[in-house]
């Protein structure tokens, strides 16, 4: 049994940072919290149940350059972003967050192999944290995943029932390689260490019952759609912070002389999302909106790749400023007679 | 506490009279600590209304979602009173007609609800011109003022550092009553003014833009700063307006439903010691 | 600051009165600083504060508003409706932090090309004081990473 303790953090990361490897973790700040790049062990939050933003920003940032241009008399130059090509290691990530970048794979390879997504992917060691805390809102359990979900996770720690560090599980090739990189400061346990207890996050719904509801075309139109989405006020909230909604949009910034092309997050939420040029709106309203997202993560997304595209992580209800959420109406759902 | 049963129990009583067919009030939420918006349409579901200190949210940014006016005879709303003033921008706006609102006002003062007298928004003028008297005061200006104290570039790295959290998911604008352009002037492109993507340029035109279009029209109901995910102090830079308009123009927005707008109206002496 | 500095200063103008006063000055020979690009509107009202916002994306170290005295207007009351909405979006500015200094505002009648020649000359020397507006600096190359 492989232990890393706490205290050898530090010394891990300087290891890891010496093979050329940013590290990237949970850091909490003024009230906002995400992934984001760290120096020293002391900056990780280990207390908050999932920060704000997803690991998906990692491989899918919120806002990135495809492409500069220049036109210049009758001589139009363009030059394609780089490949990113940084080195991270993200330590302490929440298995539901690691398990979403796992079913993005699916769509980022799909008719379109996405290349700074897979480069992104090829660079980057995830090393998670199984949860031994959740909160109201967490549910793993009810869509599939749970507190040790090993999707996309290269290695995954569990805590130690003492608090003073994790035991190792390599899951991976590369998570195996990153390990032994830092076995000077790995413990081999020689008897049983005794492991911290795993969240027990409580099943919320039938996830069978729910999808084969959503499957009946006849549900499609239910009046259910227009109640449950009746207090929704269209933002982005949900989808921004969902570890796996990953709709983008393209556009141009600049002018005739010079300009970027950038990729930007998009959301179905949004009434501008679906807008033809003609005026016409194929979902003219938010309960039509809230309707597409529910059936892309429970309906489309099955049949096509055969994954559920929710990890229960239940930020879209922890944030929604209207107290919405997948869960509620998953819930309602499931109550539902067939 | 009694008083704020009296007002769910006028919303059970004018659904029942069919005095109003809808009302717009506040239920329970996921957890203890939370309050939602709630659409009632019958006496009987009206039992699930409640009111308390924890009714936070300005239920006026829905007459202005989907035409939702348009689907009924009236419609009774629970409002504190910087709600009732959002009826009246939103009356002189022209976006709803006041006569169809029929208000129920609260007041929440230290976690305690109190009842407020009136229904239609002419009512409550005498509150209102009450408001202005302490509004923006020292107290409600400390934030402000702390910021205004700072070097021009202290001030800028405060903001930089805030903006550069903006994920444009476009929460504040959709949780504000007043923001209810069909096309959103950061949606257009041709021309496109300000950068659409999240980048911090992009974050602080589109903060600055949202700021401009909501002086004189923000009433500070805090439905932006609380929708916000990543809490970027918004109300600091709306109270900062609303305190320029009150002193420079004697303007408190919502002040009637036939006010008009401050920065489509003036006088021909408005200051102008800053114009060489 | 660097002594060749020579500051980029866009100047929104009406054309009822700053506009011809700056014609004035031009064709009365008055000498003013090259630094400044005049955009044409038809009125101050016309002059909307995303055009300001555009300058300082497009890197002006400077920006002059101007158009015609109160009571002048062409349009009658273009300009009152203008001071307004100049003031209230220069303390929003001031208090996000992007200085006061840069952005400068007056009123040039058509017969007053003396006047603008020397707040031309008067705001180029003030910006090149202030040096190069450096704070957007960052968040323009940031826009194309």
């Amino acid at each position: 049994m492989k232990i890393l303790r706490k205290d050898k953090l530090d010394g891990v990361f300087e290891k890891i940072r010496a093979n050329g490897f940013d590290i990237f973790a949970p850091v909490e700040n003024e009230g906002n919290s995400r992934y984001a790049k760290i120096e020293r062990a002391d900056e990780i939050s280990f207390d908050m149940i999932l920060p704000k933003g997803t690991l998906k920003e990692i491989f899918f940032p919120r806002s990135e350059c495809l492409l500069r241009y220049k036109i210049a008399k009758r001589k139009v130059d363009v030059e394609e972003a780089d490949t990113p090509n940084d080195k991270r290691v993200i330590f302490g990530v929440r298995p539901c967050d690691a398990a979403g970048v796992g079913i993005d794979d699916a769509v980022f390879s799909w008719d379109y192999r996405d290349d700074s997504w897979f480069a992104r992917r090829n660079n980057t060691i995830v090393i998670s944290i199984a949860c031994v805390k959740s909160d109201d809102f967490c549910m793993c359990t009810s869509v599939g995943s749970s507190p040790d979900d090993k999707r996309a996770s290269d290695v995954m720690l569990y805590p130690l029932a003492d608090e003073s560090g994790w035991s190792i599980e390599e899951i991976t090739d590369k998570g195996r390689e990153i390990i032994s990189s830092v076995n000077d400061l790995i413990e081999e346990a020689a008897s049983e260490v005794a492991l911290a207890e795993l969240a027990s996050v409580p099943v919320r719904f039938e996830i069978d019952k729910v999808t084969s509801w959503l499957n009946n075309r006849e549900n499609f139109d239910s009046k259910f759609w227009d109640e449950i989405s009746q207090r929704c006020i269209g933002c982005g909230v949900c989808t921004y912070l969902c570890p796996t909604c990953h709709c983008f949009d393209i556009q141009d910034e600049g002018d005739v002389y010079s300009g970027v092309r950038r990729r930007n997050w998009d959301s179905c939420s949004f009434a501008l999302f679906t807008l033809h040029t003609s005026g016409h709106n194929p979902r003219a309203t938010q309960a039509s909106r809230w309707r597409q997202r529910i059936m892309h993560k429970f309906n489309y997304y099955p049949e096509k790749f055969n994954l559920i595209s929710c990890t229960g992580c239940g930020r879209c209800t922890r944030y929604c400023p209207v107290d919405m959420g997948i869960t509620e109406t998953l819930e309602r759902i499931n109550m539902f007679e067939q | 506490m009694m008083q704020s049963s009296e007002l769910t129990t006028k919303a059970k009583e004018y659904l029942r009279i069919a005095k109003v067919d809808l009302v717009i009030g506040y239920l329970e939420g996921t957890t203890k600590d939370r309050r939602r918006a709630g659409f009632i349409r019958s006496a009987e579901e009206a039992d699930n209304l409640v009111l308390d200190e924890r009714c936070e949210d300005n239920l006026a940014v829905y007459l202005v979602k989907e035409n939702l006016l348009a689907r009924y005879k009236k419609v009774a709303i629970f409002l504190n009173p910087a709600g009732i003033r959002t009826i009246n921008v939103l009356a002189s706006e022209e976006q709803i007609e006041a006569d169809k609102i029929v208000i129920l006002g609260f007041e929440i003062t230290g976690g305690d609800v109190r009842i407020l007298d009136g229904e239609s928004v002419d009512d409550f003028s005498e509150l209102i011109a009450q408001l202005k008297l302490k509004a923006f005061d020292s107290e409600q200006m400390a934030d402000v003022d702390e910021i205004d104290s700072l070097d021009v570039d202290k001030r800028f790295e405060y903001w930089r550092g805030e903006f550069s959290k903006c994920i444009k998911c476009y929460a504040c604008r959709q949780a504000c009553p007043m923001c209810y352009c069909n096309r959103c002037i950061v949606e257009c492109n041709q021309p496109q003014w300000i950068c659409r993507s999240a980048h911090t340029l992009g974050n602080f035109e589109w903060n600055i833009v949202r700021a401009f279009h909501l002086a004189g029209r923000c009433v500070g109901c805090g439905n932006c700063e609380r929708a916000c995910p990543v809490d970027i102090p918004l109300m600091k830079i709306n109270r900062k307006l609303g305190k320029e308009v009150l002193d420079r123009f004697d303007y408190f927005v919502g002040s009637s439903k036939d006010q008009q707008a401050v920065l489509t109206s003036f006088k021909q002496d408005d200051p102008q010691e800053f114009i060489l | 600051m660097a002594d060749n500095f020579e500051p980029r200063i866009i100047a929104f103008v009406c054309n009822y009165c700053t506009y011809a006063g700056a014609d004035l000055a031009g064709t009365s020979r008055l000498k003013y600083p090259a630094n400044v690009r005049i955009v044409r509107l038809p009125c101050t009202g016309r002059i909307s504060p995303l055009f300001l916002l555009k300058a300082l994306q497009k890197g002006a170290d400077g920006i002059l508003v101007s158009g015609c005295h109160p009571g002048d207007c062409h349009f009658i009351s273009g300009n009152y409706h203008a001071r307004r909405r100049w003031s209230i979006f220069r303390t929003l500015l001031d208090f996000l932090g992007i200085p006061k200094e840069r952005i400068w505002f007056s009123w040039v009648s058509a017969s007053e090309g003396r006047k603008f020649a020397d707040l031309i000359t008067e705001f180029t020397e003030n910006i090149k004081q202030l040096g190069p507006f450096t704070q957007y600096d960052k968040l323009i190359k940031e826009m194309s990473e």
